[in-house]
């Protein structure tokens, strides 16, 4: 007898299958601790690449991913769309287009598991950890690019590199990566510029680069490591994720606010500080997307309470400029 | 500034909460992980300055905020705020006693204390609280309207009242109001015999008097006759009080039996043997003056015939004596009726009795005392000196006294006491002497006092029909008497009636002569005058009279408009808690309107 997780996941998953014919519900839309209540990252993350390809307007197949190769003889069975007519009508004699798949995409999605990733600002049923959210879009970006032949690869660090594995677009690449994601982070402090460092050495030709993080760091000593990146010719994206109650402090606690990975400690009391504190991360937002913008880098802000379609999109435009 | 609830004022110290907050904040000891700390550090950093201000806005907005709240709550009272006079507790005490009747300038002076009073009642506002007290001490409060109507109907007493006692009950009243201002307002002659006692009253105190001397006043000071019982002859003394000489006319019932011309000091006498019978009212009166109503002074006489008296050999020598004298002037005739003997051999009543002249006739004397319904009995004698204590008895001493000794419950009539033990008691149809009349047993018999005093208990005492009172009543109008039992109504010389509160025994209200009837037979008079004290017209200045009665507190003037300022000047103070809750209002407006300022400018 199935358990009753699994008969929540069938459900869902049906719901799903029936919604996306209608448009009107996607996985990608859908609140990420909802989502993540109902199925395990994998199961999950292939629902939500699946909800946000079927909201695009033409199969990425026919778009970017497949190239023209040769002709070759018609044979009974072949699909008619891809008949030449212009040599049926010129020659009479029916041929059919070959293409040829491209996997020339090296894409290395670095997820910060540093121990200000593992905290939530919402109890537990309401909100997802930025790190718990991090791993779910990576899983999801992971999934995408694979789709599309492209070869992906992970690091994850926190204050050294705790995962490292080379892009590959091979089918079992997806399990691996899977199978990373799921260990356990090492709840330490956060060394930005050497998983960089390390991605550069993965990624030897040109190719992409996906940095997943809350970026409690100096800007200062992490643009060297971007600005070697970039200058290797890699495209850079910066999703910078963000619990809601960090991007607009909505304590009123009176007490000593402490980060757990620096043991900062901060006495204020929220509703005073309220006002100063939005004020502050609107400029660091603003530090690292003019920063980030002077490099050439992408830079988006992710709230952990936000759907993964947005910040999908995001690499999906990203993918879609690469030749 | 006062305050109707200044125990609201230790609300007050919650002020200090928001600046402890402020000045503690920084040893908050409870920890909340926050990630992005440094993002908090950093606006702390920024924003020090404007944050700094801020926090000491957000503490003095709160601070006042609370203070405004705590006074508001204690409900305080401000001088300078608005116009007119604020909520005053307020009981005039006008003066109706007599003394007010004298005529001032051509008008009662109580027609002035009376206009002045009304004056301060039209001034008074909605939310004051007011009453009247009138000089009999009676206090009345209500609207304004009704406490006018009670002022025109107003009258004076015909007595002096009791001013000090309208005045702690004024007090009383105003204290008992949750007002801030409470304040007592004395319209008065400021009669000294009337305001002869200091009264402190403790409250802002305004006293409006009339600012004149008092007019030239001539009365009548007594009027007595004597004896009270007239058999039929008897002496009418009277006593006028007169800076000059001046005119009298002594009336009996409705004739005239005397006039004359009275000087300073002069004494009047009149001997008479009227041939009315009964109870009669008489009155002495004199010119007319400013002050008329102590013109006239009442008395009341019995007259009819001498009572009829026989003593025993067991009486004494000095009995017997004195017996020969009253008869011989004709205050007692010698006959049967009343008896004076011994105990042993009183055989009927009325009599007055003493002890028997042999010791060994002791038990037959109360044998005969039982036989005869007394119940007085003699007791041990007692050798021991004592003075007396009794009516025209005081300082008579006794060397030799059998103690008497009451069975059952016979009525405590004593007349007079020796060592402090009953030594003349009397009853219904007896006078029971505890010594021989003696002067081996006490020097009465050799005192001036002696006849007089025998001549009273013959014609008072035994004279008078039992149940009857020998002497009239003399009271002022209203005031507490001793009514002889079985009496329903009083009635004066012109039949008019007034009758008997079993529960009050007082005596009517109107001057005059006052018939206690029994039955409908005359059995007793009352004479109610008005107090001498009444007529001396000698007057406390307004501002020696405020001082004696509210010293620092008490403002005196003989302006009735200027009595009306003083009196609601205290009560100027408004209450302050709407432009409290109003200033806590805005107070909060402003604490978020900081709030609000504050971040709309970090933000920008």
């Amino acid at each position: 007898m199935a358990s009753g997780r699994y008969r929540r996941v069938i459900a869902f998953a049906r719901y799903l299958t029936v919604d996306m014919e209608s448009h009107a519900l996607r996985a990608d839309l859908h609140d990420p601790a909802a989502l993540a209540n109902l199925g395990h990252i994998e199961v999950a993350a292939r629902w939500i690449v699946d909800g946000f390809l079927s909201g695009l307007h033409r199969s990425p197949r026919k778009g970017f991913s497949v190239e023209f190769a040769d002709y070759r003889p018609y044979q009974p069975g072949d699909d008619l769309r891809y008949v030449d007519w212009k040599i049926a009508a010129r020659a009479d004699r029916w041929v059919v287009k070959q293409y040829e798949e491209e996997t020339n995409l090296r894409a290395t999605l670095v997820l910060d598991v540093s121990r200000s990733m593992e905290w939530r600002g919402a109890p537990a049923a309401q909100r997802l950890t930025k790190l718990a959210y991090a791993e779910q879009l990576v899983a999801a970006l992971a999934l995408l690019l694979l789709r599309q032949r492209d070869a992906v690869g992970l690091i994850r660090f926190d204050d050294v590199v705790r995962t490292s594995i080379p892009p590959r677009a091979r089918t079992t690449q997806w399990r691996r990566l899977v199978g990373a994601l799921t260990e356990r982070a090492g709840g330490r402090a956060s060394d930005l510029a050497t998983a960089l460092g390390q991605a550069a050495r993965l990624v030897t030709r040109r190719g992409m680069v996906l940095l997943v993080s809350d970026l409690l760091v100096d800007v200062d000593a992490v643009l060297p490591a971007l600005r070697g990146l970039r200058t290797a010719g890699h495209d850079i994206t910066v999703f910078h994720v963000m619990d809601p109650a960090e991007r607009h402090f909505r304590l009123t606690t009176e007490a000593q606010y402490e980060d757990p990975e620096t043991r900062l400690a901060v006495p204020a009391a929220g509703a005073d500080v309220r006002a100063a504190y939005d004020a502050t991360v609107d400029t660091v937002v603003r530090e690292w997307r003019d920063a980030l913008g002077a490099l050439g880098a992408g830079y988006e802000l992710v709230l952990t309470d936000q759907a993964y379609a947005i910040p999908l999109r995001r690499a999906f435009d990203l993918r879609q400029r690469r030749p | 500034m006062s305050f109707l609830a200044p125990l609201f004022l230790l609300l007050a110290g919650a002020a200090a909460v928001p600046l402890l907050l402020h000045l503690l904040r920084r040893n908050v000891t409870t920890r909340v992980e926050f990630p992005a700390a440094r993002y908090l550090q950093r606006a702390e950093q920024e924003h020090s300055r404007s944050l700094r201000l801020r926090n000491l806005l957000l503490m003095l907005l709160r601070v006042l905020l609370v203070l405004a709240l705590a006074l508001a709550a204690a409900q305080p009272f401000v001088a300078g705020l608005g116009t007119g006079h604020g909520a005053t507790a307020l009981a005039v005490v006008l003066d109706n006693s007599l003394s007010t009747t004298a005529v001032d300038d051509g008008v009662p002076l109580f027609d002035r204390l009376r206009r002045a009073a009304r004056a301060m009642l039209l001034a008074a506002a909605p939310g004051d609280r007011l009453w009247l007290v009138t000089a009999d001490g009676r206090l009345r409060s209500g609207t304004r309207q009704a406490l006018l109507a009670e002022v025109d109907g107003l009258a004076p007493l015909v007595g002096g009242g009791d001013l000090p006692l309208a005045l702690r009950r004024a007090t009383a009243a105003v204290q008992s109001a949750a007002l801030p201002a409470r304040v007592v307002a004395i319209a008065s002659d400021g009669q000294r015999t009337s305001w002869a006692r200091a009264v402190r009253t403790g409250v802002s105190t305004t006293v409006y008097g009339p600012g004149s001397e008092p007019p030239a006043n001539r009365f009548v000071t007594t009027a007595v006759a004597e004896p009270s019982r007239w058999t039929p002859r008897g002496t009418l003394h009277a006593r006028v009080s007169t800076p000059d000489s001046t005119g009298y006319r002594i009336v009996l019932g409705d004739r005239t039996i005397a006039r004359g011309a009275v000087g300073r000091d002069d004494a009047i006498e009149l001997r008479v043997a009227p041939f009315e019978r009964g109870w009669q009212a008489g009155r002495v009166e004199i010119e007319p003056d400013a002050f008329p109503a102590d013109d006239v002074r009442h008395f009341a006489v019995w007259i009819g015939p001498a009572p009829a008296v026989s003593s025993t050999p067991s009486a004494g020598p000095f009995v017997t004596t004195g017996l020969s004298v009253l008869v011989a002037d004709g205050r007692v005739s010698a006959g049967s009726e009343i008896r004076i003997a011994s105990a042993d051999a009183a055989g009927s009543l009325p009599a007055l009795i003493m002890p028997p002249i042999d010791a060994v006739r002791m038990g037959a004397a109360n044998r005969e005392l039982a036989r005869l319904g007394i119940g007085w009995r003699f007791g041990p004698v007692d050798r021991t000196g004592a003075t007396v204590k009794g009516a025209r008895l005081d300082g008579v001493r006794v060397t030799e006294r059998y103690r008497l000794i009451r069975e059952g419950t016979s009525p405590d009539d004593t007349l007079a006491t020796a060592g402090g033990a009953p030594w003349i008691v009397a009853g219904a149809g007896y006078v029971l002497v505890g010594s021989r009349l003696d002067p081996s047993s006490t020097d009465l018999p050799v005192r001036a006092a002696f006849i007089p005093w025998l001549a009273d208990v013959l014609s008072l005492r035994l004279g008078a029909p039992p149940g009857e009172r020998g002497a009239p009543i003399v009271a002022a109008p209203g005031a507490p008497i001793t009514l002889l039992t079985g009496i329903d109504a009083f009635e004066n010389a012109a039949g008019v009636r007034r009758g008997v509160d079993d529960g009050r025994a007082l005596a009517p209200a109107e001057r005059g002569v006052w018939f206690m009837l029994r039955r409908g037979r005359r059995v007793g008079a009352v004479v109610v005058d008005s107090p001498v004290d009444e007529s001396v017209l000698e007057r406390w200045s307004a501002e020696a009279l405020a001082s004696r009665l509210a010293g620092g507190n008490g403002r005196a003037t003989t302006s009735p408009d200027r009595w009306i300022r003083d009196t609601y000047a205290s009560g100027t103070r408004r209450p302050a808690v709407t432009p409290l809750l109003a200033l806590a209002l805005l107070l909060i407006a402003a604490e978020a309107a900081a709030v609000r300022s504050s971040r709309s400018s970090t933000v920008a």
